[in-house]
């Protein structure tokens, strides 16, 4: 999966924003979006709200974790253990970079927050590439591996896959069975 | 589930049905209503959004079929008759329609050309299978017990693990493939 497709998973998840406008209640395929009133917060999903503010339409509100006290400690909690810690959004890469590329003036300390979730998501890849590679030296059937986001698993998934699925194949090369495949003409 | 599968899951076609449906409808009425610009301009987003969705999907089997064509078609042949098909219709018109196409091709190609006895050339034999114990990411959506994990190496010995709701798993298609066609897992 592509991380723009991540991204675009990401853009479902709902965010507050305080409108400029007014509009009665819209009924979308997917749901109804309540009546927008100015000054009056609205949880709206975050494809419509970086529309609406790059239309100069809104504010945009930050999720409560993304806050420099709540992201220092999220860091803090994932360097001190060895596993991986949950994070407060399964998608907190994206909306992350999304927020802080749309509506950065509507965020305070947006260069901080930055390089806080940098430092949690750089710890996290480097726990990852350790198990992974754990994981393939050991020659693991199984892995489980809950409190990782989407982003994560993408990044690496591709390619241990398909590393998993050429050792595999040499693997059971190496011992002949009737049902080895051979193109017989 | 369809983009990480490595053969091709059931063809759905209630929902598809729906989703078109739906998008027909609100875009008939989107024609009808041109008031309310900002309204106008929400729907056509949420539509292009659902579109989008829509033929990645519909993209991603046809890949499949095209990549797997000769199996395909044979366990549509062979399938029982309360079994759901995982073809659907029209994919099933245009998988058979490859495999004239393809036939046709190779035997203008090459196999016209050939001495007599060696032109037949079985396509469900040269064409690669799906490859079932590709390793797959998944997360469960319903409680599983007992699961049943096979070893690499022959040091190691087979074991079970139950599969707890919201927990995230690494492991071979082939053992959970029952529980993506059930929907008691889902792939990542």
């Amino acid at each position: 999966m592509e991380p723009a497709e991540a991204e675009f998973l990401a853009e479902k998840e709902l965010v507050t924003i305080v409108p400029n406008f007014s509009l009665d209640r819209i009924h979308l395929i997917g749901g109804d979006l309540g009546p927008f009133n100015p000054g009056l917060p609205v949880e709206v999903p975050v494809w419509l709200a970086i529309n609406l503010k790059q239309r100069q339409k809104c504010r945009l509100i930050p999720p409560e974790w993304m806050d420099v006290a709540k992201l220092e400690e999220i860091r803090d909690q994932e360097r001190k253990e060895d596993t991986f810690t949950p994070m407060p959004s399964p998608y907190y890469m994206e909306l992350t970079k999304l927020l802080l590329n749309y509506a950065s003036d509507n965020i305070p300390k947006a260069d901080e927050i930055r390089t806080l979730v940098k430092d949690t998501w750089d710890t996290r890849i480097a726990k990852l590439r350790l198990s992974a590679d754990s994981f393939v030296k050991q020659q693991e059937a199984h892995a489980k591996l809950d409190n990782l986001t989407l982003m994560e698993i993408n990044t690496i998934g591709t390619f241990l896959t398909q590393a998993l699925d050429h050792m595999y194949k040499l693997r059971s090369n190496l011992q002949p069975s009737e049902s080895a495949r051979s193109q017989d003409f | 589930n369809e983009k990480f599968a490595p053969e091709l899951l059931e063809s759905k076609p209630e929902i598809i049905e729906c989703v078109v449906e739906q998008l027909d409808h609100m875009e008939a009425n989107l024609k009808r209503a041109k008031k309310g610009d900002l309204k106008v301009s929400v729907h056509h987003m949420e539509i292009e959004r659902i579109r989008y969705v829509l033929s990645s999907y519909l993209r991603c089997r046809l890949v499949k079929i095209e990549k797997f064509f000769p199996h395909v078609l044979e366990k549509e042949k062979s399938r029982a008759e309360g079994e759901p098909s995982i073809l659907s219709p029209e994919e099933f018109a245009f998988a058979k329609e490859y495999m004239a196409n393809t036939e046709t091709y190779l035997k203008n190609a090459a196999l016209k050309h050939m001495p007599p006895n060696l032109q037949k050339v079985s396509l469900l034999k040269s064409v690669p299978k799906p490859n079932l114990d590709s390793f797959v990411f998944l997360r469960v959506l319903e409680r599983q017990e007992n699961i049943l994990v096979e070893p690499e190496t022959d040091e190691q010995r087979e074991y079970t693990i139950d599969l707890e709701e919201g927990s995230q798993h690494l492991i071979r298609y082939k053992t959970i493939a029952p529980l993506v066609a059930s929907g008691a897992v889902q792939l990542i």
